[in-house]
C-alpha cells in the first residue's frame, strides 16, 4: 500500500471512530445539553475526518474539491448548530442534568 | 437579497421582541447564506445533467429564509421579505414554466416541447430547461418560506388573519 492509501484509511478508521463515540454519547448521556456536546464535537470530528478520507481518495480535481469545500462548512455549520439547540434549549428554561438528581431525566 | 440586508433589517428592530439574538448564529448566518444560496443556484441548473434540480434548489433556497429567521428573529425576517415578495415568487415561477409550456405549443409544438424554440435562438433547448428549473425552484422556495411563515405564526393569529 502507498502512503496515500495509508493516510486514507487511517483518517477513515478515525473518522468513524469519532462518529462512534458520538453515536455513544447521544444515546447514553442524560439530557440534551451534554448530548448536544457529544453531537458537536465528536460528530464534527467524525465526519471532517470521513471527508478527508473522501478527498483523499478521490484526488481528482473538482470531486475533491467539492469535499473540501464540504469539510470547510461542516466545521463551521455543525457547531453553530449545537450552540443554537443548547441556546434554544436554555431559553426554554430546561435544567441541566446534575449528578445528585439520580434519575434519567 | 443578501446576508447584508437582513442584517440591516434586523438591526432595524432590535431589543424589540422578547427573542435575544447570539453574535455566534448570526455571524455563522451571514458567513454562509450567500454560499447557500450559490449552491441553491448550483442545484436548480445542473438538474439537467447530475443529481438534483428545480426542486430541491427551490428547497435549499427556501431554507435559506428559514435560517435566516432562526437567526435574526422570525419577526424581523417576516418584515423584510414581504408576503407580496414571496407570492410574487410563486406566481412568477408559475408564470415562466406556463409561459415556457404554452410558447412552446404557440410555435406548433407539444407543451414544454423545446426544440421548438431552436428556430429562435441556438441553444435553446438548454435555455428553456434551466429556465423551467428556475421556475420550479422559484415556486419550491416561495411555497417553503410562505409555509415556514404561516406555521411561525400559530394558529391564533392565523384565524384572525382569515376573519380579517
Amino acid at each position: 500500500m502507498t502512503p496515500t492509501e495509508w493516510g486514507i484509511v487511517a483518517l477513515a478508521v478515525a473518522g468513524a471512530f469519532f462518529g462512534g463515540v458520538a453515536a455513544v454519547g447521544l444515546v447514553r448521556l442524560p439530557d440534551v445539553y451534554t448530548r448536544s456536546h457529544a453531537a458537536s464535537k465528536s460528530d464534527t470530528l467524525g465526519a471532517i475526518l470521513a471527508i478527508a478520507a473522501a478527498a483523499l481518495a478521490l484526488q481528482t480535481g473538482l470531486s475533491t474539491a467539492k469535499s473540501v469545500f464540504l469539510l470547510v462548512f461542516m466545521f463551521i455549520t455543525n457547531p453553530t448548530a449545537a450552540h443554537a439547540v443548547a441556546r434554544a434549549a436554555q431559553d426554554q428554561g430546561i435544567e441541566p442534568w446534575t449528578a445528585d438528581e439520580g434519575d434519567d431525566k | 437579497m443578501s446576508a447584508g440586508d437582513a442584517d440591516a433589517a434586523a438591526s432595524g428592530d432590535e431589543g424589540a421582541g422578547l427573542y435575544v439574538e447570539s453574535t455566534i448564529i448570526m455571524t455563522t448566518v451571514r458567513l454562509v447564506a450567500p454560499f447557500i444560496l450559490t449552491f441553491a443556484l448550483f442545484i436548480m441548473f445542473h438538474g439537467a445533467d447530475s443529481p438534483g434540480g428545480g426542486f430541491q434548489g427551490g428547497v435549499i433556497a427556501g431554507s435559506v429564509v428559514m435560517m435566516l429567521a432562526f437567526a435574526y428573529g422570525i419577526d424581523s425576517t417576516r418584515q423584510w421579505l414581504d408576503v407580496r415578495i414571496v407570492s410574487a415568487l410563486a406566481s412568477g415561477g408559475v408564470f415562466a414554466f406556463v409561459g415556457i409550456g404554452l410558447g412552446a405549443m404557440a410555435l406548433g409544438g407539444q407543451f414544454l416541447q423545446y426544440s421548438e424554440f431552436e428556430a429562435l435562438f441556438g441553444h435553446a433547448i438548454k435555455y428553456a430547461i434551466e429556465l423551467v428549473e428556475l421556475g420550479i425552484g422559484a415556486i419550491v422556495a416561495a411555497v417553503a418560506i410562505g409555509l415556514f411563515f404561516l406555521l411561525a405564526a400559530g394558529f391564533d393569529d392565523l384565524a384572525e388573519e382569515d376573519s380579517s
